[in-house]
């Protein structure tokens, strides 16, 4: 079965320039190892504007007819005790909710996680290819490839395609000699080192979480709920976010799953809490500056009747 | 634009409509207490679903109308007639129509015409062709998704809590999945002697 | 000026459930263009290796083409195919798995995927009985587990399923056709049995027949099993 799934989703195949051949004596468009040789592009004089009238993935036109999937929040933010690593876990077709359940954190080896967002195959395709040069890395010069390199080695593929209609911003993160490092790349060919990043559509609520609770000196359990928080009020307010929430811990020893978890009853919970602190604050004093009903001075303006 | 689902089903001598919370401007939520269905007496609800600013506008002016009607007739409004003072109030806007799908819902009053009226809804579109099922109907952006659900858990004749029950699961299952719907519900149902209307938790993403 | 456009939208869904020890994956047979009926009988349910069955769904041209290629392999994320793809079948472990694609090959594991023209009419449902999506548990009672129902009851969902898709979508119905795998050593009796075909709960008009085996190397009580399963829907 697995074999079979494997089969109907291509392994990642692609001309890399270091690599001595492989032999070019196979059947038709196969090589001597049964791997495809290059892509098949439509035979139009603009593949881009082909591509872009017949699926979305570039363009919103809604007319398109292949839908790609699209629409996402995801996070990553480094601090002292390395990386943290959240994603949404819905894809949306128009405003049909395609799936909840899609796994938008890549694992790459080990060390290395890369993020989903824009067109899930290119993603998942480009990042599974990415997971075989890093190893091919390690073997050729005995150590693990560098964060900055592996990202590099994925915009210089990108870069290539640029303009032919991958759709991908993605967050390369893992542990280095250099210590915890993460790169945000795209398939525009940016490639940006950072400390915070959000992606996606959700993007900048779980900016609004992230920027007020940020700092480098956050403890683990500090980090990881602010992970977590950041991606919650993102699938709350974004339609286009939401499901589940699936969070990563990358330390120094390689990364570690902590778990996934329904955004929606996280929501309800943070509001419990929420409800049950402002209870508190609010039995304790009544002078108090805090609470909903903080003395503030008000005037009442009685409403109006219609008929007067 | 704003989003927001609406959905009405026929019971035994009981009928239900519900819709979802949501206020929506394109992706972002705003607002998770926005109410889609209006009482125009004690046994007939309207659902507006569409265009929020329509839903207020169109809201008021069968406010009005509904009023002239009674001061008038002397008499509550049946949901037959309220269903084509609707469709004249969508049509007179036949050129620049509201951006609303209503969906009416209510019980009639037995008459000495009428001995054993049965439940009624309705629904139009944005110009004012009515269709009457004798199942249920829907409107909204979660509509196909409506029908999927409601075409597999409706049967003919439920009691008030079943009936309740069946809205309720079709609204909730058909709002997860459409990005547009969402953030709670509420449900009345409507039978001989009394409303019950309540609110349903839902998901809040 | 009119652009040549390769694709054609020919209507139809697909549907997969996965059980313990079985997988059933369906579709219907309408072949459609527009507001014309093609055929009423298409396949869009293919029997690919002794344990796995495929459903394509999307342009039949491109579906047709795409299981001709399956056994070879594919590269076409510039030029995709315009098909949506469900794959049912055993797992190694002899579970039921289904997996479905999007047109560029990104996939997933799942317990029941509905696709193609009714996705929206027919995922909603399925959440909602194979999920159990939005059902409270009753006090004491047994926690839903996704993917444990028996044979007999997702035979009557996906019948359900695609009855109420027939009913509210113009491109769906004519036929349906179903496959159901099962797991080595795994009893038929709740299939094929007088006794199972007799139950309220079994669908009606549904004809039942064992396939002939894809796999050639499978030993006596080892081999997987494939039925196909077909029921008319309605026509209009």
């Amino acid at each position: 079965m697995e074999a079979l799934v494997q089969r109907l989703a291509p392994p990642p195949a692609h001309v890399d320039p270091d690599e001595y051949s492989l032999g070019g004596d196979g059947e038709g468009n196969l090589n001597a190892l049964g791997v495809v040789r290059g892509m098949q592009v439509p035979r139009v004089p603009d593949p881009a504007a082909f591509l872009s009238t017949y699926t979305n993935s570039m363009s919103q036109n809604p007319q398109a007819k292949i839908k790609l999937e699209h629409g996402t929040t995801t996070l990553a933010f480094r601090f002292r005790g390395g990386i943290i690593v959240s994603v949404d876990s819905r894809a949306t077709a128009g405003s049909y909710i395609a799936s909840g359940t899609v796994k938008k954190v890549i694992e790459i080896n080990k060390y290395l996680l890369g993020t989903m967002a824009g067109g899930a195959a290119d993603c998942q395709y480009w990042e599974t290819y990415l997971g075989m040069r890093c190893r091919m890395h390690e073997l050729r010069n005995k150590e693990r490839i560098s964060v900055a390199a592996a990202s590099k080695i994925l915009a210089n593929i990108v870069y290539e395609y640029k303009g032919q209609g991958l759709s991908m911003g993605t967050m390369i993160c893992g542990w280095d000699k250099t210590g915890p490092q993460i790169f945000y790349v795209d398939s525009e060919g940016t490639r940006l080192k950072g400390n915070v990043f959000a992606v996606g559509s959700g993007a900048t609520f779980a900016y609004g979480v992230l920027d007020q609770g940020y700092s480098w000196d956050l403890s683990d359990e500090d980090a990881q709920e602010l992970g977590r928080r950041a991606i919650v009020a993102a699938g709350h307010r974004d339609a286009y976010s939401g499901n589940t929430n699936n969070l990563f811990h990358v330390r120094e020893d390689g990364w570690e799953f902590l778990g996934n978890k329904d955004i929606s009853e996280l929501w309800y919970k943070y509001e419990q809490e929420k409800k049950d602190a402002r209870a508190t604050a609010g039995a304790g004093a009544g002078t108090g500056a805090q609470g909903e009903n903080a003395a503030r001075p008000t005037t009442e303006v009685q409403p109006v009747p219609m008929e007067e | 634009m704003n989003g927001g689902s609406v959905v009405a089903m026929i019971g035994k001598d009981c009928v239900a409509i519900a819709s979802d919370l949501r206020l929506g401007s394109q992706a972002v939520g705003l607002a998770s207490n926005f109410e889609k269905v209006f009482p125009v007496n004690d046994k007939l609800f309207i659902g507006l679903s569409g265009l929020a600013t329509d839903t207020y506008t169109l809201r008021e002016s069968l406010r009005f109308r509904v009023n002239m009607y009674r001061m008038k007739e002397e008499r509550e409004i049946t949901p037959e007639t309220f269903t084509h003072l609707v469709s004249s109030t969508l049509y007179e806007k036949r050129f620049g129509p509201y951006f609303i799908e209503p969906v009416v819902a209510g019980l009639p009053d037995a008459t000495p015409l009428n001995p054993n009226p049965k439940p009624f809804i309705s629904t139009m579109d944005t110009i004012g062709c009515i269709t009457t099922p004798k199942d249920f109907a829907v409107a909204g952006t979660a509509t196909d998704k409506l029908y999927g659900v409601a075409e597999g858990l409706w049967e003919p004749d439920l009691e008030p809590e079943d009936l309740f029950e069946t809205i309720s699961q079709t609204i909730l299952n058909a709002m997860d999945r459409d990005a547009l719907s969402g953030w709670g519900a509420v449900v009345h149902v409507i039978s001989k002697d009394k409303v019950v209307t309540r609110y349903l938790r839902g998901r809040m993403d | 000026m009119s652009r040549f456009n390769p694709y054609e939208e020919n209507g139809g869904s697909i549907l997969a459930i996965a059980g313990q020890d079985f997988s059933v994956i369906a579709g219907d047979t309408r072949q459609s263009l527009n507001y014309s009926i093609q055929t009423r009988y298409a396949q869009k349910v293919f029997p690919l290796t002794s344990s796995a069955v495929l459903a394509v769904n999307g342009f039949a041209a491109d579906g047709k083409n795409f299981v001709k290629r399956v056994k070879q392999r594919l590269e076409r994320r510039m030029f995709p195919f315009y098909v949506y793809n469900i794959l049912a079948g055993i797992e190694e472990d002899g579970t039921g798995a289904v997996y479905s694609f999007d047109p560029v090959g990104s996939y997933e594991r799942e317990a029941c995927r509905g696709a193609g023209a009714a996705q929206s009419l027919l995922q909603p449902f399925l959440d909602n009985q194979i999920y159990f999506k939005n059902q409270t548990l009753a006090p004491g009672a047994e926690p839903f587990v996704p993917g444990r129902l028996p044979l007999s009851t997702v035979l009557s969902l996906v019948v359900d399923a695609f009855s109420s898709a027939t009913e509210r979508h113009i491109e769906v119905g004519d036929g349906l056709e179903m496959y159901v795998v099962m797991a080595p050593g795994r009893s038929a009796d709740d299939l094929t049995a007088e006794e199972a075909q007799q139950a309220k709960e079994w669908p009606s008009e549904l004809t039942v027949e064992e396939m002939e085996s894809l796999g050639d190397e499978q030993e006596e009580g080892k081999a997987f099993r494939v039925f196909r399963l077909s029921r008319p829907l309605k026509r209009d």
